[in-house]
């Protein structure tokens, strides 16, 4: 055997134990640095110099039905008259209708505001009867009468409860996580007690009064859609187009169901 | 090298064989180098899962100890726990002063305790081989004389340096006594030390107890413990052995991440900048059902129990997975994993953990029933009613054989005796016939318990389709033709199967059918209001079962027909029989003689034709007779009117007129009959419908228990095997859209020669395998097709692949001796009436009823969830409610207890088997003791009867303003039940749970939460008390329950009667539950109970 063919076996034999020795030593890799925590997401700002206003009045088409006397005998706690709040229309404005902006605020987040909104039982109905609220936002249950009530909502995407609130008991404080469009609540002993939640994740709503107005301020210029909830009549949706500083009118108006 | 001329010849020169060797020499060296890394790497591929197991384990673990530092500052931000903190800083500062005095005290008789120590031990160790050599020196002087050093060295002074810098010299005895009274003392200050921090301790475990309570992942310590682990990992094959089941499992060695307490899925075990999770990545997740972990310890149960796969493979991931053909149990596919269930869990009708439901499982079990897969196929633990009574059926004819010739014998014997020449064989003789004469009524005893037992078993038998021997007065001549013809035609959601009938094969079946059923006069009935019976109808609680409506119209349950078109079918008279009583039985059979009953054997007899459960003996034999319809369908407890009402309602439900429908003459052509009956027989009718002359006949198809573990060699795959095989374009056999839309998968392009794709195409058309070949009408497949959907075909066949004969000890079945037999069983027959229609057994378990809009609106129209039934209801009572949910014999038309409710609970007619098994059930699903023995309820003194009732009637409880009381005026407005019940019907300790919360036990009552709360250690009235409750110490629950548990009548009125509008209670429920269950129903007709 010469000296090559030693060379190149030595050499071969270098390579194969350099090889097995390099898939032997398989670096360890280093461990993935630990992903910075996501802080929550800051309400984004909205410049104030440019914010624009929508507002309108919602109608009733045709003869409004008269609203149903309730009779209350059954709890004499409960003074004064009742009729049913299903179609409030006066004049042909029609109140109660849930106006806020369905669509077009894109990714924004909001500030949940710290004060709560207040829910009243008052002569065995609510006041307002129907409210909004953002998500996260306290709701504050307050019972003037003098006679037992329970808070029951019966919502569909948030958590169901029930609790009594006795004559002059303290305030109770609810909140909702979901967005969830006219969330019946309801009070078991007084049947005829029924009102509508709203929970929203913008603070662009309002509810039309008795003259069936309403007034959303402070939008930043965009596109778009605003929803108008009424809890028998149903939603209609409009688009619209903000620019800034803009102030514009969109009316809206239901027909009476069949 | 010698320098010498080389010889030309020579070969070392002339021919080099370098490169040959050489070329060997790589060959021999790549072996060895590939032998090497075969043995390392090759056949451990499991290796190389741990290794990236390792890298990608610890990055995550770095991520998620970041997000577990946030989420523990965010629960350092707390008040509460600031408030704990602060506790502990000023415990730790109190002690301060006091700690560091113990510590310094400690410090100092450590460093004393060590200096003697290192003197002492010294001596001491030399004091031990001194006395060692006395002890092994064997001369006396020797004794001696070592004693006289040992002493010598005892009293010699050694010097400690003491830590101040002093000295001190000390003979041995001395040094042994200061060593123990520094220990001693190091030892009382130590314990000083712990008193004085004790407070600080305790405050800081507070501390530390409050974050563990209060966050939801790990702790930043546990995440600490597990990286560690991983980073101290070395390769190792991960094996569970469990020597008594023969289970050897190695899938954690690279699955290394089942058993994590963590939630980790495939995507948080990507590599980095990876879109999708790799085969690693997969094969790193947690558990999905960690709970399931927790009730099925791996050490116990291993992997492949359920799963199946090879476990003990550990060279390839495709042998692990037993996808190979020399493996017979090859890994579930994902979609099928609750196979795994059946194998030991096959005794169960309803799987559930918590109130996570098996759903796949659990729908192929309930789908083997409810499609009648067992009139069919036999199945253990299926239908077995009815092996039970051929069983006993026989039994009866061998003893009644045994008990003929008895009295023959006995009869041969007494004459021997009289013939007899001694009187001591005479006497032997007369004694045996007297044993014999014994031996008969202990026959007829036993006879008498079998009858009784078949009287249950009567009760429970059911049939799935309708009774055939009925349909000269229930159907339209004309429709039944029709209707064999394709019956998914007529309703598309029918349990009724596509036979796939010829015309003439229908013709001869009709024929026999119309010509054996029964010609019974029916009475006729006068029309009823359709329009109060639609109401009726709608509110009554028959959409729980029945719906109406077709396609997106439906409406109502999925568990009996579709209504829609009932009207073109039924016959008025017999319809209105069948809404007021569905057990309502033409005539009565009689196992035993095999025969239907009629007035002509009765008249026989001498006796009235009367037939029902208290009339159930027949007329011939004494034998007990089925008296009642085979059908599930319960009563309603309408009256004759409303049943009417429903009928005509029902009647109206068509979509053409049933004159409409050709006539079909042929049906009474008594040629065909004889070739009708053989039809039938081919076709196994009388396993779902009850036939006349067909009542014995056996189950025409293979018995499914271990189906799943048949060899692949023996499911015929016929002509398609060969495609099954090879996968491909060409791979699906079934042509047919409609039957290739029941393919879970869709059609097959990958091979299927499996369990799996074999189940899988057998229900989607279970003709596949007849497709190519010459079989004459006799020979083609009977099995008709159930037009099953995607999910059901999916969970038929989980629910076939898990039919297997498992190689498991029968320890490892459940099948439990204790209440949670009593669960097990319970279900079977939850199932079977479709409890689940109407009621709430699960948390979260949706009824048919909740979806309904009349129900969305007015949730608390809803039936009673049952969550906590068994703890809140005297299972005496329970039994009695059962068997006569009316509460009333005579007053039957209304819910017993919830009177307010127009959905009614109807009468099952339970037999006294089932109704045991249901209240053991409820009671067992509650973890109640059986039998219950109430507790002494107190008497309540005049000052607390007072008290409670002040508080039960203020304006604050205004108890009575929903419960009922059984004045009608009131009740109009009523949504809960009268407290007059409570005392025999509720369990007292149940009650005061329910005042507290009723929304835990029961989510959406209408009962409020937040009526009492919790005041130091009592439970106190969250209103206004009255006055007279100053002072009281006792929870004021616990009054108000004794309260309403000594209600009576009197009092209720009165109470009633003081509060504003709620006007008087006028009369007391029907009910009290012990006279309820001594008078439970003993109707006339057929059926009820």
């Amino acid at each position: 055997m010469n000296k090559n063919s030693w060379i190149i076996y030595a050499s071969t034999l270098c390579l194969c134990g350099l090889l097995l020795l390099a898939a032997c030593n398989k670096k360890e890799e280093t461990p993935a640095a630990p992903a910075a925590s996501q802080p929550a997401p800051a309400a984004t700002p909205i410049d104030p110099s440019t914010i624009a206003t929508v507002n309108g009045t919602v109608k009733f088409d045709g003869t409004a039905p008269k609203p149903a006397k309730i009779d209350m005998s059954q709890d004499p706690a409960c003074k004064g008259t009742n009729e049913s709040e299903n179609i409030v229309v006066a004049n042909g404005d029609l109140a109660n209708v849930f106006v806020y902006v369905k669509d077009g605020l894109g990714n924004r987040t909001f500030d949940v505001p710290a004060t709560p909104v207040a829910l009243d039982q008052q002569g065995c109905k609510y006041h307002p009867h129907v409210l909004g609220v953002m998500a996260g936002q306290n709701v504050e249950i307050k019972n003037d009468d003098q006679t037992t009530h329970n808070i029951h909502p019966t919502p569909k995407d948030n958590r169901e409860w029930n609790e009594s609130q006795p004559p002059s008991a303290a305030p109770i404080d609810k909140s909702f996580a979901r967005e969830e469009i006219m969330l019946p609540v309801k009070c078991n002993q007084h049947p005829w007690m029924k009102m509508y939640i709203n929970v929203v994740k913008s603070p662009f709503y309002a509810v039309t009064d008795k003259s069936g107005k309403y007034e959303i301020k402070g939008l930043p210029p965009g596109d778009y859609t605003i929803a108008f909830v009424h809890e028998k009549l149903g939603e209609q949706d409009q688009k619209v187009t903000l620019a800034a500083k803009d102030t514009k009118t969109v009316d809206q108006s239901f027909k009476a169901s069949e | 090298m010698p320098d010498k001329p080389t010889p030309e010849q020579d070969p070392i020169t002339s021919k080099s064989y370098a490169a040959y060797y050489l070329i060997a020499m790589v060959i021999l060296m790549a072996t060895l180098f590939w032998a090497l890394w075969d043995e390392a790497w090759g056949q451990r591929p499991w290796k190389a899962f741990q290794e990236k197991w390792k890298e990608r384990y610890s990055a995550f673990l770095n991520t998620a100890r970041s997000k577990s530092v946030t989420s523990e500052k965010d629960v350092e931000q707390d008040p509460e726990y600031a408030k704990l903190k602060a506790q502990y800083e000023k415990a730790y500062q109190d002690s301060k002063p006091q700690a560091e005095e113990a510590r310094r005290k400690l410090d100092d008789a450590s460093a004393r305790l060590l200096a003697v120590q290192s003197v002492f031990t010294d001596r001491r160790a030399y004091v031990n081989a001194l006395t060692y050599e006395l002890e092994t020196s064997t001369s006396a002087s020797a004794k001696a004389k070592k004693q006289k050093e040992i002493d010598k060295y005892k009293n010699e002074q050694a010097t400690v340096e003491f830590p101040d810098g002093s000295k001190k010299k000390f003979t041995f005895p001395q040094l042994e006594e200061t060593y123990s009274e520094i220990r001693d003392e190091r030892t009382k200050l130590s314990l000083e030390l712990g008193d004085v921090l004790k407070p600080v301790t305790a405050a800081k475990n507070k501390m530390d107890d409050y974050i563990t309570d209060h966050m939801v992942d790990l702790t930043p310590q546990q995440i600490d413990g597990l990286k560690k682990t991983a980073a101290d990992w070395d390769p190792k094959i991960v094996q569970i052995n469990v020597a008594e089941a023969a289970i050897v499992d190695r899938c954690e060695s690279c699955h290394l991440n089942v058993r994590e307490p963590l939630k980790i899925t495939a995507v948080s075990m990507e590599a980095k900048g990876e879109k999708k999770p790799d085969e690693y990545a997969n094969a790193f997740t947690s558990h999905p059902e960690p709970e399931l972990l927790r009730i099925h310890d791996p050490d116990k149960f291993g992997c492949s129990p359920c799963h199946q796969g090879n476990g003990r493979a550990t060279t390839s991931v495709e042998k692990a997975h037993g996808n190979y053909e020399h493996w017979l149990w090859p890994l579930y596919p994902k979609e099928n994993t609750q196979a795994g269930c059946q194998n030991c869990h096959a005794a169960d009708m309803v799987l559930v953990s918590g109130d996570v439901q098996f759903q796949t499982i659990n729908t192929g079990k309930d789908l083997f029933r409810q499609r009648g897969c067992n009139g069919c196929h036999r199945y253990e633990g299926y239908d077995r009613e009815s092996e039970e009574i051929t069983s006993i059926m026989q039994q009866i004819k061998q003893m009644d054989q045994e008990k003929r010739a008895n009295v023959k014998q006995a009869v041969y014997l007494m004459k021997q005796a009289d013939e007899a020449e001694t009187n001591e064989e005479a006497n032997h003789l007369n004694d045996q016939a007297v044993a014999l004469r014994v031996a008969n009524s202990k026959l007829d005893l036993r006879t008498v318990q079998l009858e009784r037992t078949t009287k249950s078993l009567l009760q429970d038998v059911k049939k799935i389709g309708p009774n055939l021997k009925d349909i000269r007065l229930k159907l339209n001549k004309n429709w039944i033709p029709v209707w064999l013809k394709k019956p998914t035609d007529f309703r598309a959601t029918t349990k009724m199967p596509n036979f796939r009938l010829s015309d003439h094969q229908i013709r001869a079946i009709t024929a026999y059918l119309w010509q054996s059923a029964l010609t019974d006069p029916l009475p006729k009935q006068p029309a009823g209001n359709a329009a109060h019976g639609k109401e009726l109808f709608e509110t009554r609680g028959c959409l729980a079962c029945h719906s109406i409506g077709e396609g997106d119209q439906m409406t109502g349950g999925t568990f009996a027909a579709n209504l829609t078109r009932a009207g073109e079918k039924a016959n008025y008279d017999y319809l209105v029989r069948w809404v007021h009583n569905p057990r309502e039985r033409t005539r009565p059979y009689c196992i035993y003689e095999k025969k239907d009953i009629g007035p002509e054997d009765y008249a026989k007899h001498g006796k009235p034709y009367i037939f029902d459960l208290d009339h159930s003996r027949c007329p011939n034999d004494g034998h007990e007779l089925q008296v009642q319809n085979m059908t599930v369908m319960p009563s309603l407890r309408l009256s004759p009117e409303d049943a009417r009402d429903v009928a005509s309602f029902l009647i109206t439900l068509k979509k053409k007129e049933p004159s409409d429908y050709p006539d079909a003459p042929f049906m009474d052509d008594p040629k065909l009959k004889a070739e009708g009956a053989h039809w039938i027989r081919q076709y196994g009718c009388s396993g779902c419908h009850e036939i006349a002359g067909m009542e014995d006949e056996g189950r025409i198809g293979t018995e499914l228990t271990f189906e799943g573990s048949k060899p692949i060699e023996r499911l015929d795959f016929a002509l398609s095997t060969e495609i099954a095989q090879r996968g491909g374009k060409n791979a699906e056999p079934i042509k047919d859209a409609e039957d290739l839309a029941r393919l879970p998968d869709g059609p097959a392009t990958k091979p299927w020669y499996n369990h799996k794709g074999f189940f899988e195409h057998k229900l989607a058309e279970p003709n596949v395998y007849d497709r190519g070949m010459v079989k004459s009408e006799a020979e083609a497949l009977r099995m008709p097709n159930l037009h099953l959907t995607k999910q059901q075909v999916l969970a038929l066949t989980t629910f076939l692949m898990g039919s297997e004969e498992t190689s498991l000890p029968t320890n490892y079945q459940y099948r439990p001796q204790d209440y949670r037999r009593d669960i097990q069983e319970g279900w079977w027959i939850v199932k079977k009436y479709n409890c689940m229609g109407c009621h709430q057994f699960i948390p979260g378990q949706q009824t048919a009823l909740m979806g309904q809009q009349r129900y969305i609106d007015n949730p608390e129209f809803l039936p009673p969830k049952l969550l906590t039934e068994g703890a809140r209801v005297d299972p005496e009572w329970m039994l009695s409610f059962l068997s006569n949910p009316a509460l009333s014999v005579t007053d039957t038309n209304r819910n017993g207890v919830r009177s307010y409710l127009q959905v009614r609970m109807p009468t099952f007619s339970f037999s006294e088997n089932e109704l045991g098994k249901l209240v053991r059930f409820f009671q067992a699903l509650s973890r109640q003791p059986f039998p219950y023995i109430p507790d002494m309820r107190p008497t309540l003194s005049t000052k607390e009867t007072e008290m409670a009732r002040s508080l039960f009637s203020s304006t604050a409880a205004p108890c009575l303003k929903c419960h009922a009381t059984g004045d009608a005026a009131h009740d109009k407005t009523a949504t809960a039940p009268n407290f007059l019940l409570a005392k025999t019907r509720l369990k007292p300790d149940w009650v005061e749970r329910w005042l507290i919360d009723p929304q835990a036990i029961s989510p959406g009552t209408a009962m409020p939460s937040g009526l009492f709360k919790k005041d130091g250690g009592q439970w106190v009235f969250a209103g206004p008390t009255p006055p007279s409750f100053q002072g009281y110490e006792k929870d004021h629950t616990k009054l108000l329950v004794d309260y309403i548990f000594q209600l009576t009548p009197e009092e209720q009125r009165k109470v009633a009667a003081a509060m504003p509008h709620a006007k008087a209670a006028s009369a007391q429920p029907k009910t009290n539950h012990r006279q309820a269950s001594a008078e439970s129903g003993h109707p006339t007709s057929g059926g009820t109970r």
